[in-house]
């Protein structure tokens, strides 16, 4: 082929290889602050059934189809299923986690602001996954319910 | 590969890679001390990944319209290749 400068392809070859790590490297570091859970979360225990969702707070408390928590805290969802599977999720707050009988997933959030937010089943379990909805109500922190 | 070539693979990679990575490996244990945002980590990486998907599409988009404008054989510069010169393929 002659004596042909190939540099053009190397460099070609090294920028793809370079924003493949890159990118890589990014998406980890999200995943990994992510998926840090704080040291003081609280936990809550979140089971789905057909067709509604089940809360149990670190003192026993339960609560069906709504969900109280504190503006500013971080609390750890423990998500698992007792029928078929199901998928918690949060869309404000981006929470998104199957919900599997027989297996306890982990996902954590801790909310910004005082209000209402929809949750919701986000893997189709049957006839009324469309309903399989509750209510998590963000409250000040030092309010008392 | 002459060195010039070689000095600017370097400069490529040192940009992409080796300072991110050293940028990681100082900033580590420096998280902010509040809770972090989900929807802001989340959302950063998205358009950081967009920013790179625009820019690499349109480079590649970029170097072939490039080459196809250059290469044309109406172009006042084309020089017939050694195979058309010759005739034999």
């Amino acid at each position: 082929m002659g004596h042909h400068s190939n540099w053009p392809e190397w460099l070609y070859v090294g920028v793809v290889i370079a924003l493949m790590c890159w990118v890589g490297g990014e998406a980890w570091n999200a995943e990994r602050l992510i998926e840090h859970i704080p040291a003081d979360a609280e936990i809550i225990k979140v089971t789905g059934q057909q067709w509604f969702w089940s809360f149990e707070h670190e003192d026993g408390t339960k609560e069906i189809g709504v969900l109280h928590v504190k503006v500013g805290k971080a609390y750890k969802f423990e998500v698992t299923a007792k029928d078929v599977d199901h998928s918690f999720n949060i869309h404000d707050y981006v929470v998104l986690m199957d919900a599997v009988p027989g297996r306890i997933n982990t996902v954590w959030f801790a909310p910004m602001e005082v209000g209402e937010n929809a949750i919701q089943c986000k893997e189709y379990c049957g006839l009324i996954h469309y309903n399989m909805r509750a209510k998590l109500i963000v409250e000040e922190a030092d309010s008392t319910s | 590969m002459p060195l010039n070539s070689l000095l600017c693979l370097f400069f490529v990679l040192v940009i992409l890679i080796i300072i991110p990575a050293a940028d990681y490996v100082f900033a580590a244990g420096d998280e902010p001390a509040g809770y972090l945002d989900r929807r802001v980590v989340i959302w950063n990486l998205f358009y950081k990944m967009m920013t790179v998907a625009f820019t690499v599409g349109s480079v590649v988009s970029g170097t072939i319209i490039w080459i196809c404008w250059r290469f044309r054989e109406s172009h006042p510069k084309a020089t017939p290749t050694p195979y058309e010169k010759q005739g034999v393929w």
